[in-house]
């Protein structure tokens, strides 16, 4: 990137988003390369607009001596991009069940990026005129279809694949089959030649998913199918390579939830290399509302936000006008719970463990208005069990970075090493214990610093200690009984070293999942006392 | 102006019309043949085999149209199993011997519900030229309605009461304003309105309303097709004050409303007053999102910098002179530049 840049002293980072585009400037300054301007935009405001806005801020802010030329410069500078698909991948899916090989069908597409259509199944409802029809009548880039499993040839499973087969049209989209591997080849013979593709079961006995081989089938089909759009510009692509690299460099294991206008990723990576993605086509906050009870699971996590009458209408007007912004404060509160229901969706199938750093991308963490809104939203979303960094990628450059290729990727991640997330803090989650009793004990060593009288936090409660940004803390965890913090442990106490950061050290003993009370006004009150709490420190650090 | 329409076509549909044929709303375009419910035909018994054995003598496979007469099994010695009706073959069942088939009904019409003139024909779809104007909405319910527009209510922002649907809906296309009730969209069903057009509605209401329809699909009620259209948002949202004065000109227009495709076509109409983002100062504006949703106004002027709103987001934002005397700073992002309509 180095050579690219120096030049025009400046390079210009940009994720066109499917609702919202950012875009970064990053230029030399006294030797080191800094994030300079920022700007923010829907992404139909059109690129003119968003050159405008950055040129402005560069003439208000920036050194004085290149006053008139940040135009000129900007238009020179080099563009690293990345951008939401153009279009998402379409896939119906006939199954046996609608819960059971469905849902797992459903899960398996929805993660590997596909936007999922019809589901038609045996046991929902419909007549079998209605099913045929709603088939014929759906436009898709492919067919799934599931049920049975692999010890039995059942005919309720070939019967899915015999309706699939009369209801679509020969040399129409792809067909595959991951149900019961016994009548592999009879389903495949159904279809003309070279329609039909038979992978592994997703579901090939009553205890297990293995949507492993499914997921990456339909990975690689989705990549051929959208051949168009240059994937190593694409933003699903470019942030796990960003998120890997960095935890290579960092020798942290990293996760990073980004929470977008339609869609949302999951990354799960390790120091050695290793990344696990997941990309949920609908899993951002649009698709929060089709989630069947989302608005009631919304006004039970936001406390004041209305009935679930008016949370719904918030979620549909998200929905129908996503480049749009919550301009009351009950709006954002709604906002902020579906992000934590979307968040917490992302991660339903599988649970990332302990991790080291825990990261928020996209605008509704990202751009938070307070950072602790940032932490509320990643800690109850995502519950990262144990001592966990958290931070934000507030000018959303991880994606357009990881558009870069291997060395360039990692000499980008070092240049903005100071620049490249605003930290919120540290967390430290526990699990388990007894309602009202002791959750955790917490020493906060600081160098320099009189070491202060342990902290107890019971179970249900959450704290917060001031540790600004830059600074360090040692902490010293011993937890309460039955109380676990993810890893199994010799020692009465855990040490662990905390960083600091805008929220600061939080102390979180509401367990995984937060329990929270039955009672309307109780639940509220608890709510709000949360969030005051985790706003506290932010108040007044 | 016109706008294409694309009527899809089921697998197995018979087009009975050409390119260049002018057709109205109701006519038919294709014939398609529906399945019903499966029944089963025993095919090892009459072949004189075990099921297992009988499986190996199949003739078609699975997923099959056989046509009344058509051979589904034979043994190559004489016995063979024909269907009796034309069918569609779903299954053969290895532990009876059994073929389970699902013999198809008569003809069932495939409507267009659009006037105009078919431009293309493929197997997918019959693609018709509409002489009108075509707007998308936000969200709505329901299949495809055709009849003429009727303005059901006098003011933008008005709410669109039961008590004011009478006969005169019925076949009709009602532009109500800011919202229907749950008891106004069933009493306009009720009265044999064709649909609704609105600014927003209640996502509650919309729901529980068309949870009622559903059940009484499923109890056999009699039923017609009804849509609803939303074209701003979610909740109690006025039309646009331009786009209302459009719908009251074109009064009596008829029109084709696709309810769970948000569309609606209007015949031998203007365009519909357009719409852009990022306005500018002395734009006609129209807001989104509460507590300005559906307001109509005059952008003032685009503030400097960022702005906070009360909710905390900072943004750039603009000072918006609503119609109603309201004089409000709102995001820029919230706000679309409206055309002004001065009446047909």
């Amino acid at each position: 990137m180095t050579s690219s840049v120096t030049g025009a002293e400046l390079a210009l980072l940009v994720d066109v988003g499917s609702a919202w585009s950012k875009a970064g400037v990053i230029g030399r300054s006294r030797g080191a390369w800094r994030l300079v301007a920022h700007a923010a935009q829907p992404t139909a405001w059109g690129a003119r607009e968003l050159h405008r806005a950055l040129v402005d801020q560069l003439e208000a802010s920036g050194d004085r001596r290149l006053s008139g030329r940040f135009d000129d410069l900007l238009r020179g500078a080099n563009r690293i991009e990345c951008h939401s698909p153009q279009r998402q991948g379409r896939l119906a899916i006939v199954a046996v069940s609608r819960e059971l090989s469905g849902g797992a069908a459903r899960r398996a597409a929805e993660s590997a990026g596909w936007q999922t259509g019809p589901l038609v199944s045996l046991d929902d409802g419909r007549s079998l005129a209605e099913r045929l029809r709603v088939l014929q009548l759906a436009e898709v880039d492919a067919w799934l279809a599931v049920g049975g499993f692999d010890e039995g040839a059942s005919p309720r499973a070939l019967e899915c694949a015999a309706i699939l087969a009369a209801a679509r049209r020969p040399g129409s989209a792809p067909v595959i089959w991951a149900g019961s591997a016994r009548l592999a080849e009879e389903v495949v013979g159904l279809f003309e030649e070279g329609a039909a593709t038979s992978v592994p079961n997703a579901r090939p006995d009553a205890r297990r998913d293995e949507a492993g081989p499914l997921r990456a089938h339909l990975e690689e089909l989705l990549r051929s199918l959208l051949v168009d759009d240059e994937t190593s510009h694409l933003a699903p692509v470019t942030l796990p390579r960003a998120v890997g690299a960095l935890a290579t460099e960092s020798a942290l294991g990293i996760l990073a939830v980004d929470i977008g206008a339609r869609s949302a990723v999951r990354v799960l990576a390790t120091p050695a290399g290793q990344t696990t993605v997941r990309v949920s086509a609908s899993g951002g906050l649009s698709g929060v509302v089709l989630v069947p009870g989302a608005a009631g699971r919304v006004v039970r996590l936001a406390g004041e936000v209305g009935d679930e009458g008016t949370v719904a209408d918030v979620l549909q007007t998200q929905r129908a006008h996503p480049a749009t912004l919550p301009y009351l404060a009950e709006e954002l509160a709604a906002i902020q719970a579906a992000t934590r229901v979307a968040i917490a969706a992302l991660l339903e199938d599988a649970s990332p463990g302990p991790v080291d750093l825990l990261v928020g991308c996209g605008r509704s963490l990202a751009a938070a208005p307070r950072p602790a809104e940032a932490m509320r939203m990643l800690l109850d979303g995502a519950r990262p069990i144990g001592v966990t960094q958290v931070a934000v990628d507030a000018a959303g450059v991880l994606g357009p970075l990881g558009s870069l290729e291997g060395d360039e990727l990692r000499e980008g991640l070092r240049l903005l090493a100071d620049d490249l997330l605003v930290p919120l803090g540290t967390a430290v989650v526990t699990r388990g214990g007894e309602p009202g009793q002791l959750a955790m004990r917490v020493t906060v060593h600081r160098a320099g610093w009189p070491t202060p009288a342990p902290i107890a936090v019971r179970v249900g409660q959450v704290q917060v200690v001031a540790l600004p940004r830059g600074s360090e803390a040692e902490l010293s965890i011993e937890p309460g009984p039955g109380v676990s913090l993810g890893a199994s442990r010799r020692s009465p106490r855990v040490r662990a070293m905390a960083s600091g950061g805008a929220v600061g050290l939080v102390l979180d003993g509401r367990g995984i999942p937060i329990a929270t009370p039955r009672r309307g006004d109780d639940r509220r009150a608890m709510q709000a006392a949360w969030a005051d709490a985790i706003a506290r420190e932010e108040r007044t650090g | 102006m016109s706008a294409i329409h694309r009527v899809r076509l089921p697998t197995g549909a018979r087009v009975i019309v050409e390119i260049g044929h002018e057709v109205e709303p109701a006519e038919v375009l294709a014939n398609r043949r529906v399945a019903g419910e499966g029944t089963i035909l025993p095919i090892s018994t009459r072949l004189r085999r075990s099921p297992a054995a009988a499986a190996e003598h199949l003739v078609a496979r699975p997923g099959a149209l056989l046509e009344a007469g058509e051979p589904i099994a034979s043994d190559g010695r004489g016995r063979e199993v024909v269907v009796p009706e034309a069918c569609l073959f779903l299954g053969y069942d290895l532990d009876d011997g059994s073929a389970l088939i699902a013999p198809l009904g008569t003809a069932e019409p495939v409507i267009g519900h659009v006037r105009g003139r078919v431009t293309g024909i493929s197997a997918e779809a019959i693609e018709i030229e509409v002489p009108g104007a075509v707007m998308s909405g936000v969200g709505g319910i329901g299949g495809a309605v055709h009849g003429e527009l009727m303005l059901a209510v006098s003011a933008p922002a008005d709410e669109l009461r039961a008590t004011a649907i009478d006969v005169n809906a019925a076949g009709r296309i009602l532009v109500g304003g800011s919202r229907a009730s749950g008891e106004a969209m069933t009493r306009a069903r009720a009265i044999g309105a064709a649909g609704i057009v609105l600014g927003g509605v209640l996502d509650k209401e919309l729901r529980d309303f068309e949870t009622a329809q559903a059940r009484r699909r499923e109890v056999g009620a009699p039923h017609g097709d009804f849509a609803v259209l939303m074209l701003e948002g979610f909740g109690k949202v006025a039309l646009d004050g331009a786009l209302f004065g459009w719908f009251a000109a074109h009064d009596g227009h008829m029109a084709s409303l696709f309810g769970a495709d948000a569309r609606l076509y209007v015949y031998e109409a203007e365009p519909p007053p357009a719409r852009r983002v990022l306005p500018r100062p002395g734009d006609r504006v129209l807001a989104h999102r509460r507590p300005f949703a559906g307001g109509s106004g005059r952008l003032e002027r685009i503030l400097d910098g960022l702005r906070a709103t009360p909710s905390g987001v900072a943004t750039r934002a603009a000072l918006v002179r609503f119609d109603d005397g309201r004089s409000a700073i709102v995001p820029l992002a919230n706000l679309e530049a409206t055309e002004s309509f001065d009446g047909a």
